[in-house]
């Protein structure tokens, strides 16, 4: 017995030994490796998919973006009880590391850049059984590389430009707005190419031709490149890709009923499937935290609002029966909605102020009381509409005024207001005078949809002192407003400190 | 064959007493018989004790109850001395009956120590081993073994808090990496955690090894330190049953806060400060939050053990109750656990196990009820019908707050954690020889935890958007096993001591999970409740994970002592990883150490000092404290994305998270010069200690650019250099005259953190209002600096740079003044500077005791000296930017009242409130009594007819005193944010606790 157990303990004991060394090399039973993934047309697939993701996170187009993009702007602004968020739209940039709609933009930017990045470095090497597939893939990834990379350099102007995969000792360079441009088009150009013309119905929501060619009009208007912007928007208007038409209903562009309709160059898709939140586990929500935060007091966060200014100027011109223009039922709630239009706010009568008023595009008022995290309503980043008057804009900028005028009427006529030259006579073929009207015109057709910050950038608006006090007027944040200054935002302090080929801009 | 009973601790006695058997038989036939009982100073008997008659070999041994019997002329005298009590001598004269009495030798120098895979004599000793009475630890009411540590030891930091089930940070020299500060726990042979899993009760030994050379047999966890603790045995004698109990209320101190009166006054002068409209209050509320969420909370601890053992076997078995009812609303912490262990031996074979099992569960939680307090103002009532799910909490225009009512989320936000735990191992030796030994162990933990999460249907904050009731549950279960192989060869060749140990261990450890989420709850449509299982509901989620690692070492020590005066301890280890890449899986980590016993030398002749010692070891230790799968990349394949006209979810998957492939063991050279000194008698005894700690290749996760589009936690990388440098003394003095017995002692700790590199390129880190920068010690305080208020418009026209530009023109009146550091006149984060430190220059412990008859007193005391802390509750009170409660007594600036350091109030700017300013940094001094307690044993007399051995009442106080001058609640807060460690933003406080115990034993 005793020598039994003598054996026993010695030859377990010799067992392990010899054993344990292997039983180092341990996978990781949960997750695919990255050298493992990237082989198949599914794995490029998914990976193409993954940028998509990017739209729900809360720096990009789930939630902040919309902060910068529109209540920065003197459409709308911030009466946030949270001070510093309030902060942040009316110029009082105070601390550079703010994470909500500064630096988790950022970071999700390059995060999306990221995502892009990997397809582009990794799927020319997977064979494909067809090779329009392929490149339609790389094409998507450029195209939403060049997204990411406007928008950015709408904010921030001066940014890095990452166009590899990414590694963790990464320092790259910062590079003038004008070289970030060119990247964009670039990108653009490039997906042009590969992308199809339109996509069949199960995969509604990637970008086309179309989309390109519209983010290229986008960037090169920026830049005031005229020519270069009418050849892009020429594609969408009388060009090969002019398959587009505007939704007869106004509001058909802003609910879940009529989405990726005729008037829709590029939306982003949203759902209600998930629950989750805004990061990458399982349950990561795919959905629109907008309406949440800018639902009025007692109805949701109510962080934003929009200018009371806006009401006055769409109830500046009577539609064709003498009516009020109805893009403002659908744009704002505002004190004398009910009156005007007969609807309640949220099934409520008006509890808020006299001089408030509230976004409307986006809210789900037409079937629910409430909002929360998980809207569904796709958001149209470019619809015909916002085409037609950037046409409008170009030929005016390139001299030929006259021309221009169709495009704007087609916008008013939708909503029965009176042709343009019928309605302001005065205009004639005056440049000026006619970008001026585009302005508002510009206002009442998309107040609310994330471009005026950018079409204030485009005038020059944000140039001068003289300008600024006008826009002040409407907008008492842009008194806090420095000229030269804040129409860029202070790169993110934590990047300029830990990048030495960073530098924060001289103004900040 | 004779047998042995091979009990580690106790074999060099059993020895003994079986030799003293022999001698007796051999020569002492024609002498009187002399018998007696030999005890403590505190009547209990001794054991195993040895009684000798001066100048011969002739001896004896005390059984069980302390007797003895032993054959003497009767003019001769005896020599009494047992392991831990000093010897005395006593002449015979005649006697039959000589009884002894035996002091305590609060020396120790036979005591014996496990210093893994083996022990040593207290005197043997070459590295900085720290050596804790249980008691000590027993008898004060805490839920971790950690908690109990506080002030007892150099060199050993230890932050707690009263939350029920809160498990508190322990920090041994410094801290050493950037992950992690908890040290080692090896509990009888098993390397785990003692976490609140473990009862306290169960220890008889504890000790703590500090520095690399102590610790090195370890190897690569054992970067923080080791605590090894030895569980209570069976002793060789007849059943013994103890049993003790001990109940404690539990008090939470308090803010001092408005009321509805006076805080209207403030709110309105802040609104009208601004030119705001005042905020329509609800002044018929007058809700004191304390009152509504604190209460007095409960501890009960009840403990029942039953040991006995034979000459060849022993065993002992325990069980415990511990149950905590918090201080807060909705938290409870309850654990029941078994102990089991036995051993036998037969011929060169011994066996053995220790088993222990324990279920706990915690009500956790929800929120921080202790910032709550504060955040929500007292016009809010406690419930308002109106809201949805009928709490009270903030309105806009009413009562302008984000805070959430603590009620409310205990009610709709429930967390309850449930761990059964079965530790144990199971070991086996064979002695082949008289100085050869074989042993085998292998270790086995379990644990199966289960998680609870209920979200119901209610609101608890202003604003809060609609949310689905919930179920979110999920069950987890880890285990690791440990194979140690060990073969000892110890023996004496003339004055040369050898012991040679040679090893090799495996152990692997996984964790699997499950987990699953249900929403939209069915509600039961009678009672009201919710069904809190995964089948009802919709929408469900599921999902579950495992993670494996392994870790394969050898290990050698030899330990040689020549003659009782050198000493030299050399270890090696090498360690094999799974956690790294195959380039870099092993490291090899040497330590040498050695004692020089200066009281032994023939020229040393001092009647003054009975113990000199000098020590000096250099060791270095791996450290590999870092998630399973860090050097490799993967890909996230949780994404979906709705793409087509049906606007369904298409699969996503791509590279979230970036790492390191090149991860390589993190490695601390730890250097340690020591003294231990002991005069008048080893009354008086000290101890010194020097350490230079310094880490390189420390693994930590710095932030990377965010340009790398990394998210999900920044990768891993060998990235800091971290060195700590300490002082650690220790004076102890005990004396006993007559009946009266006492003893004190004083420790003293000193540790100065530096981070030496950031590593990574990068220059600093900052966190919130902390600075990790090279050359500094981690986590200091980098703010603006205040200078005062502005008192008139002159005063702010006046602050102008050297440029003659006005600083702060937009200041009024009662404005703070912020420093211009850097001279551009204006106030921006480059004005941010190094302002303080939130390490203390050093801590102090101060422990007494006296014991006079039955009664014996105690106290403990800790005190910290030098930390500047972040007063978090008063950086939420203090601002009004945002809508607070208050602190009474404050005197804001008015016109009126310009003489105060309280700037103007003002709702809705952040010049004055701005939280990144020295406002808020206070001095983080304090002294505090930790224990005081009074025990009483009652008289054998009164015990005897009743069949007890012994009796004790108890009644102590904990956290009674505290002297500081810090604001907040507790200035011996804890924070496990390592770069915000000063930081005390809403940290559960350490409870005013007052305990009463009974213990019986027969």
């Amino acid at each position: 017995m005793k020598k039994i157990i003598v054996l026993i303990a010695i030859f377990s004991g010799l067992f392990f030994t010899s054993s344990c060394e292997n039983e180092l090399d341990l996978d990781n039973p949960n997750a695919v490796t990255v050298d493992q993934y990237w082989k198949t047309e599914t794995d490029a697939q998914a990976g193409v998919n993954s940028i998509y993701a990017m739209f729900y996170k809360d720096g990009l187009w789930a939630r902040w973006m919309y902060f910068r993009l529109d209540l920065t702007s003197d459409e709308g602004f911030s009466n946030s009880p949270w001070t510093e968020l309030a902060d942040w739209t009316r110029f009082n940039y105070i601390n550079y590391n703010f994470w909500e709609g500064q630096v988790v933009t950022w970071r999700d930017t390059y995060k999306a850049v990221f995502r892009c990045n990997q397809v582009l470095a990794n799927v020319p090497n997977i064979t494909f059984q067809n090779e329009d597939d392929k490149k339609r893939i790389i094409a998507q990834a450029k195209f939403f590389r060049a997204l990411h990379y406007y928008y950015a350099a709408i904010l921030w102007e001066n940014i890095p430009l990452v166009l590899t995969p990414s590694t963790p000792a990464d320092l790259p360079e910062q590079k003038n707005v004008t070289e970030v441009w060119a990247q964009v088009e670039k990108d653009l150009n490039e997906a042009f190419e590969d992308l199809p013309t339109s996509w069949s119905a199960e995969q509604t929501g990637r970008p086309d031709k179309g989309a390109a060619k519209a983010f290229l009009a986008k960037v090169y208007m920026q830049q005031h490149k005229w020519s270069e912007a009418k050849g892009a928007l020429d594609y969408l208007i009388s060009g090969a890709g002019a398959k587009y038409s505007l939704t007869s209903n106004f509001r058909d562009n802003f609910t879940d009923l009529k989405e990726n309709n005729s008037e829709s160059v590029f939306e982003i898709q949203f759902g209600d499937q998930k629950s989750g939140g805004t990061d990458e586990g399982q349950s990561a929500a795919v959905s629109s935290n907008r309406a949440q935060f800018f639902a009025p007091r007692g109805i949701g966060w109510s962080d934003g609002q929009a200018r009371f200014w806006l009401i006055n100027a769409f109830k500046q011109e009577k539609n064709k029966d003498g009516n009020l223009d109805t893009r403002l039922r659908y744009t704002l709630y505002y004190p004398q909605l009910l009156a005007d239009f007969g609807d309640k706010v949220y099934g409520k009568n008006w509890e808020w102020g006299n001089d408030e008023a509230w976004f409307r595009k986006g809210s789900r008022d037409y079937y629910r009381n409430n909002e929360d995290y998980y809207s569904q309503v796709n958001y149209r980043l470019v619809r015909y509409a916002d085409i037609l008057l950037r046409y409008a804009e170009v030929l005016n900028e390139l001299g030929n005024t006259q021309d221009a005028y169709q495009y704007v009427d087609l916008v008013r006529a939708r909503v029965n207001m009176n042709a343009l030259a019928v309605a302001h006579p005065e205009i004639g073929n005056d440049h000026d005078k006619f970008l001026e009207r585009l302005k508002t015109e510009r206002v009442l057709e998309l107040a609310g949809e994330s471009v005026r910050w950018e079409d204030l950038k485009r005038w020059g608006d944000l140039n001068t002192q003289a300008s600024v006090d006008k826009i002040a007027l409407r907008d008492p944040d842009f008194k806090n407003f420095v000229v030269g200054k804040n129409q860029r935002l202070p790169i993110p302090q934590v990047e300029v400190e830990n990048n030495p080929k960073l530098k924060q801009h001289d103004e900040y | 064959m004779k047998t042995k009973f091979t009990q580690i601790l106790k074999q060099r006695y059993y020895l003994l007493f079986f030799f003293s058997l022999l001698v007796q038989q051999t020569y002492a036939q024609q002498q009187i018989t002399i018998s007696g009982k030999v005890s403590s100073v505190t009547g209990e008997p001794i054991p195993f004790a040895n009684v000798v008659i001066k100048n011969t070999k002739n001896g004896a041994v005390t059984d069980f109850d302390g007797r003895y019997k032993i054959e003497a002329a009767s003019n001769q005298t005896l020599i009494f001395s047992s392991q831990g009590y000093k010897t005395i001598e006593i002449a015979i004269n005649n006697r039959t009956t000589v009884d002894a009495s035996l002091e305590e030798d609060a020396m120790k120098l036979d005591e014996i120590v496990v210093v893994g895979y083996g022990s040593q004599q207290k005197k043997d000793l070459t590295g900085a081993v720290s050596l804790v009475k249980a008691e000590e630890i027993q008898k004060r009411q805490i839920t971790t073994v950690a908690d109990g540590l506080q002030g007892l030891v150099t060199g050993v930091k230890v932050r707690g808090g009263g939350r029920p089930g809160q498990e508190a940070n322990i920090e041994i020299r410094g801290l050493k990496n950037l992950q992690s500060t908890n040290p080692l726990y090896v509990i009888d042979g098993l390397v785990t955690s003692a976490n609140r899993d473990f009862n306290p009760n169960d220890i008889e030994t504890i000790q703590v090894l500090k520095d690399a050379s102590a610790a090195a047999i370890y190897g690569s966890r054992a970067a923080n330190g080791v605590i090894i603790i030895t569980t209570k045995k069976g002793k060789k004698g007849p059943l013994k049953v103890e049993a003790s109990a001990k109940s404690s209320f539990t008090t939470m101190p308090k803010y001092s806060l408005m009321g509805t009166e006076e805080f209207a006054k403030f709110n309105n002068q802040a609104y009208d400060n601004a030119g705001a409209p005042r905020q329509n209050l609800n002044m018929a509320v007058d809700t004191d939050w304390q009152d509504v969420v604190f209460q007095n909370g409960m501890i009960n601890d009840y403990n029942v053990s039953v040991s006995g053992g034979g000459d060849n076997s022993s065993f002992f078995m325990s069980g415990n109750y511990f149950g905590n009812k918090g201080t807060v609303v909705g938290t409870d912490f309850d654990r029941i656990s078994f102990r089991v262990n036995s051993s036998g031996s037969k011929g060169i074979f011994s066996i053995g196990e220790n088993i222990a099992i324990s279920n706990s569960k915690t009500d956790e939680m929800s929120g921080n009820p202790i910032i709550d307090v504060y955040r929500l103002t007292p016009t809010i009532p406690v419930y308002d019908a109106s809201n949805p799910g009928g709490y009270g909490y903030g309105k806009q225009g009413v009562a302008d707050t984000f805070g959430t009512n603590p009620l409310a989320l205990a009610d709709f936000a429930n967390t309850i954690n449930e761990n059964f735990r079965i530790r144990g191992n199971i070991w086996s030796e064979l002695k082949f020889t008289p100085w050869l030994k074989y042993r085998f162990n292998f270790g086995y933990e379990t644990s199966f935890d289960s998680y609870n999460f209920m979200r119901k249907l209610g609101n608890w904050t202003l604003n809060q958007p609609v949310e689905k009731s919930f179920i979110n549950q999920n069950k987890g279960r880890s285990e690791t096993l440990l194979y140690e192989n060990t073969l000892t060869f110890k023996k004496a060749f003339g004055k040369h001591d050898f012991t040679v140990l040679v090893g090799q261990t495996f152990q692997k450890d996984n964790y699997n999970q499950i987990y699953g989420t249900k929403r939209n709850l069915l509600i039961n449509s009678g009672t009201g409740s919710y069904y809190d299982v995964l089948d009802l509901g919709d929408s469900p989620e599921v999902g579950g994970f495992r993670n494996e690692a392994a870790l394969t070492s050898y290990l050698g020590r030899l330990e040689y002592n020549y003659d009782n005066r050198y000493l030299l301890n050399a270890v090696i280890r090498r360690d094999g990883s799974s956690r790294f890449s195959d380039d870099n899986k092993w490291g090899n980590f040497p330590s040498v150490s050695a004692g020089w016993r200066i009281n032994n030398e023939s020229f040393f002749k001092s009647e003054f000092i009975k113990d000199l010692k000098l020590r000096a070891s250099y060791g270095e230790l791996g450290s590999g404290n870092i998630g399973n799968y860090e050097y490799k990349s993967f890909i996230n394949t949780f994404g979906t994305v709705v793409l087509g006209n049906g606007q369904g979810l298409y699969p996503a998957a791509t590279q979230v998270r970036l790492s390191n492939a090149q991860l390589r063991w993190e490695k601390l050279k730890q250097s340690n010069f020591g003294l231990d000194l002991g005069v008048l008698n080893n009354d008086l005894r000290f101890t010194a200690d020097y350490f230079v700690a310094r880490t390189e290749d420390v693994l930590f996760g710095f932030p990377i650019l965010l340009t790398t589009g990394n998210d999900g936690g920044n990768p891993i990388s060998n990235a800091a250099t971290v060195e700590n440098k300490g002082l650690e003394l220790e004076l102890a003095y005990s004396k006993k005259i007559n009946d009266f017995s006492f003893n004190a002692s004083i420790n003293f700790t000193k540790v100065n953190n530096k981070l030496v590199s950031l590593g990574n390129g990068q220059n600093q880190n900052i966190q919130d209002n902390t600075i990790t920068r090279a050359g500094n010690a981690v986590g200091m305080w980098y703010v603006l600096q205040t200078d005062g208020l502005f008192q008139n418009q002159a005063e702010i026209a006046n602050y102008k740079n050297a440029d003659g530009k006005v600083i702060m023109p937009n200041a009024q009146p009662g404005d703070i003044r912020f420093k211009d550091v850097n001279g551009d006149g204006q106030i921006t984060n480059e004005d941010k500077d190094i302002v303080g430190s939130p390490w203390p220059e050093f801590e102090m412990g101060l422990n007494a005791g006296a014991e006079y008859k039955g009664f014996d007193f105690s106290m403990n005391w800790i005190a910290s000296h030098g930390a500047t802390v972040y007063n978090g509750f008063r950086s939420v009170v203090d601002r009004f930017d945002d809508n607070s409660n208050y602190r009474t007594g404050i005197q804001p600036w008015t016109p009126e009242n310009p003489n105060t350091d309280f700037p103007r109030i003002v709702k809705g700017t952040t010049l004055n409130s701005r939280g990144d300013t020295d406002r808020f940094l206070e001095n983080g001094d304090f002294i505090r009594l930790k224990y005081i307690g009074l025990g009483y044993n009652i008289p054998d007399s009164v015990l005897k007819s009743a069949g007890i051995t012994r009796a004790r009442l108890t009644i102590s106080a904990q956290n009674v005193i505290t002297i500081t001058k810090y604001k907040g609640l507790d200035p011996e807060f804890s924070n496990s944010n390592i770069f915000q460690r000063g930081v005390d933003n809403g940290a559960f406080p350490n409870l005013q606790t007052y305990s009463f115990g009974v213990e019986f034993s027969f």
